[in-house]
């Protein structure tokens, strides 16, 4: 058997080139391999691909183990060929072209797929620049924008519109309190302050007007009675009625008091009162650590006058002198060997036996006689009336008092001194003749002069009282019916030493009382037993203490000064009234001021 | 000769910027604010206007920079500018700040302008030390005439191996067809291909080579080894220049982006004043 392999080249100008060779033999190989008949340089090509063999005059192709083989369409294993049959071997192409002739068979091989330009195909597959990836920057960059504008700006600013802003709390229901935070609060420049949180979902209750910085009349809405630092017309660089409350007051700076604690901010003015006013007796101050002078507690110098006087400072020379009208030495009190109380005996006296907090704790109730001084300090004025005491506080009606009792005495009889007249020690109910009545009557009048000038009248007065003849000419706080001869000083006991300065006991109570007060050794009601700025130090720094708490200006003193008129009059009106706390003395307020 | 960027006109630009945040840090120090310091004191303002400028000048260099020949500042002083002021700009921002951040918008712009200015650094040390790793790595070979190497090797591979037997040769073929070099972004940014099918066919030629006399395997395999060489060194090119220009998708967009947070917050700020 002859087989003839034609060998087809196209060229690429059109028209072709053959190569001829002979197979002899009834099989033909077809490979890459260099033994087989048909030979095939392709990498695609395995070393021995196909066979085709010739039997009984019929050609047949037979695949290789695991080589790909197609006739026509089909993948195949073995297959019969008829003329015109094309199998297909990786790239090439062998057609069964011809039957008979000068050849048993004919068979044209071409190579119809070639491996093509290596370099270009290795460019085509592979993608080495960072711009062919397909990621659009300009699309990265509109998406990236869009996401920022939408998120942040225009999707808030639209629900707020569409949803409008929650309702300021201070107009909720009781118990209604739970709501959805305005859209527009991703806006906020930071976490608004405590006491302002309960409204702060509504942006409009304060930013009123869009691009408006916001107005006083916001804050005034609750803060109306707000008052002033200083007199303004007395102290004209202190009058802040051109300020805004937010130029002070800011809003937004995170979970704190929108109150300013700055030292510097006092200090600026504080620290040198002398540059900016001749009309201040303050003294200068600029931190309490460091720059602080010692207090100056505001006495009473004359309770009739109501005139005050805060030039001695605790400790000074001369020192403060408090002018009380009271006798009471503290040392005599507090003794460790204890005070005789008719009630109980001996007993040793503490504090706490006369001083008790008011309900805040801030500052000790006054001390009464009733309350603290009644159980020891009984004012019997006559032991064969031993029912009868002084009215205490009453001096005003404390002569008729005695008088009504000693007539009374007269009328009925039966008084046991043995040196008051028989006509008094008769037996209680006698009645008198209208001459014994002359007689009782004068002697009723003598006794209770008596009495009441007596060790038992004003002698037990001046026991803790001040007393003063009312004859002397001296201005008497109260015109006593005659014949009263003297009368007591209204005591004026200071329950607030410092009314310019924040204290409260509430905060110090762990503190033992002598801790601060040196009560045991005061022999004298003159004595002001507050305590000096030193002992305040020991514990207390300025706003950058280190080793000390840290105090700034404004936890003792106030700014808004709440014995001064409001900053903002117009709006006043519809504040609650705020009470100075100012209340210095028994009896009545005293009212603090600058040197005019 | 080239003058870095760095260093150009004796550190004119450095110099400036130094001067813009110092004067900044020392206003800020010495100012006592009422409160905290925060965007709203008359120095927040100030450091926010000058912020806000900053930012829009720093923006226009992407226009500049398209404008050739346009201009009397030449291109270089712009981007020397570019890169001192935007650097001075993240202090600046952060004094305007008063150091306080939030979840709000505001620290939308705060942070888009903080990736954008990292992005910026992070950009410039590529520029600053990529185009020597480049000119290593390509040992005075381009890209192309690397490719035009491979092809030829793939010819090289190809012929050898088809006198190998199949296995043989099906790797390598498969080497000469299947290799890519480069592919997505995170392809790129690799650098490398631990599935390289001219590495695979190395390590089975290697593996297989067992006689002294086995010629033809020899050969291929010492053009294996010199491709997957070569194949190295563009993947590692190809990862070099897409980081000398990968970092601009973050530092564009996230500018723009800083832009618009820019807008609002300039607008909510004074709408909420």
């Amino acid at each position: 058997m002859r087989t003839l392999i034609r060998h087809v080249t196209r060229k690429s100008r059109g028209g072709t080139a053959v190569r001829d060779e002979v197979a002899e033999g009834e099989k033909i190989l077809a490979g890459r391999g260099n033994d087989c008949a048909i030979h095939l340089p392709d990498p695609r090509v395995m070393l021995h691909h196909a066979d085709l063999t010739i039997r009984d005059g019929k050609l047949y192709v037979l695949a290789a183990p695991g080589a790909d083989l197609r006739v026509g369409d089909s993948l195949t294993q073995i297959s019969k060929l008829d003329v015109g049959s094309k199998i297909r071997i990786g790239p090439y192409e062998i057609e069964f072209a011809e039957k008979g002739g000068d050849f048993d068979f004919t068979l044209h091989v071409e190579l119809v797929l070639a491996l093509g330009d290596d370099l270009e195909k290795l460019v085509a597959r592979s993608r080495i620049h960072i711009d062919r990836i397909g990621l659009s920057m300009r699309a990265w960059v509109w998406l990236l924008a869009s996401v920022v504008l939408i998120g942040t700006f225009v999707a808030p600013f639209v629900f707020n519109l569409l949803v409008g802003p929650p309702p300021d709390k201070l107009s909720l229901a009781p118990g209604k309190q739970h709501y959805v935070a305005a859209p527009t609060k991703v806006w906020t420049s930071g976490s608004i302050s405590a006491a302002h949180k309960f409204f702060g979902d509504s942006c409009e209750s304060c930013h009123e007007k869009p691009f408006v910085p916001v107005r006083d009349r916001a804050c005034l809405t609750c803060h109306a009675g707000v008052q002033n630092h200083a007199q303004p017309a007395i102290f004209p660089f202190a009058d802040l009625s051109e300020r805004t409350c937010q130029s002070c007051h800011k809003e937004h700076q995170g979970n704190v008091t929108i109150v300013l604690g700055d030292e510097g901010f006092c200090a600026d003015c504080h620290k040198d009162m002398g540059a900016r006013t001749t009309r201040s007796t303050l003294a200068n101050a600029s931190d309490f650590g460091l720059h602080h002078p010692e207090f100056r507690p505001t006495m009473v110098k004359d309770p009739a006058l109501h005139s005050m006087d805060r030039s001695r400072s605790i400790g000074g020379t001369p020192p403060p002198v408090e002018n009380s009208g009271l006798k009471f030495p503290h040392d005599k009190h507090l003794r460790t060997t204890g005070v005789k109380d008719p009630g109980r005996g001996v007993v040793t006296l503490q504090c706490a036996d006369c001083h008790t907090p008011n309900e805040t704790g801030e500052t000790m109730q006054a001390v009464s006689f009733e309350q603290n001084c009644h159980s020891c300090h009984i004012l019997r004025f006559d032991t064969f009336v031993p029912d009868r005491e002084l009215a205490h506080g009453k001096p005003d009606e404390v002569f008729k008092q005695v008088r009504d009792v000693y007539d009374a005495l007269a009328m009925r009889g039966g008084y046991e001194e043995p040196t008051a007249p028989a006509l008094l020690r008769r037996k209680p109910g006698e009645p008198l003749s209208p001459v014994e009545k002359v007689t009782a009557t004068n002697w009723a009048a003598s006794k209770t002069a008596d009495v009441f000038n007596g060790r038992f009248g004003r002698g037990l007065c001046e026991e803790c009282h001040r007393t003063f003849d009312t004859n002397t000419g001296k201005p008497t706080p109260t015109a006593l019916p005659e014949p009263k001869p003297w009368s007591i000083e209204p005591p004026t006991v200071t329950t607030l030493w410092m009314p310019k300065a924040y204290f409260t006991h509430a905060r110090h109570a762990d503190v033992p009382c002598a801790e601060c007060h040196a009560a045991k050794a005061s022999t004298s009601s003159t004595d002001v037993l507050i305590p000096g700025i030193a002992i305040c130090q020991s514990c207390h720094g300025g706003e950058k203490a280190a080793d000390r708490v840290p105090s700034t200006c404004v936890s003792c003193h106030r700014f808004h000064r709440k014995d001064l008129e409001p900053m903002r009059p117009e709006k006043a009106d519809a504040a609650p009234h705020i009470l100075p706390r100012e209340r210095t003395f028994a009896g009545g307020t005293l009212p603090m001021w600058e040197k005019p | 000769m080239h003058e870095s960027i760095l260093i150009y006109r004796k550190h004119r630009y450095l110099k400036w910027a130094l001067a813009l945040a110092a004067v900044s840090a020392v206003i800020y120090l010495i100012d006592r604010p009422l409160g905290a310091p925060n965007g709203g004191t008359w120095l927040g303002y100030a450091l926010g206007t000058a912020a806000g400028g900053l930012m829009l000048w720093l923006a226009w260099f992407g226009v500049r920079k398209r404008r050739y020949g346009v201009g009397k500042v030449p291109l270089e002083d712009w981007l020397s500018a570019h890169i001192y002021l935007g650097t001075a700009l993240a202090l600046i921002a952060t004094l305007h700040s008063g150091f306080q951040l939030g979840l709000n918008i505001h620290s939308v712009l705060y942070v888009t302008m903080m990736i954008t200015i990292i992005s910026g650094m992070v950009g410039l040390y590529f520029y600053v030390s990529y185009p020597r790793l480049l000119t290593e790595n390509r040992r005075g070979l381009s890209t192309e005439v690397m490719l035009g190497q491979i092809a030829e090797l793939d010819r090289d591979v190809r012929q050898i191996a088809m006198a190998t037997d199949d296995a043989t040769n099906a790797m390598a073929l498969k080497s000469t067809q299947d290799t890519i070099l480069g592919g997505t972004a995170l392809q790129q940014l690799r650098g490398f291909d631990e599935h390289c099918p001219t590495t695979l066919a190395r390590q089975f030629v290697e593996s297989s080579v067992s006689s002294q006399h086995d010629a033809q395997r020899r050969q291929l395999l010492t053009r294996l080894i010199r491709k997957e060489d070569l194949l190295k060194r563009i993947r590692r090119d190809v990862q070099l220049r897409c980081l000398l220009k990968v970092w601009l998708y973050v530092h564009v967009p996230f500018s723009i982006a800083a832009l618009a947070a820019l807008v609002t917050h300039v607008v909510t700020v004074f709408y909420y004043w």
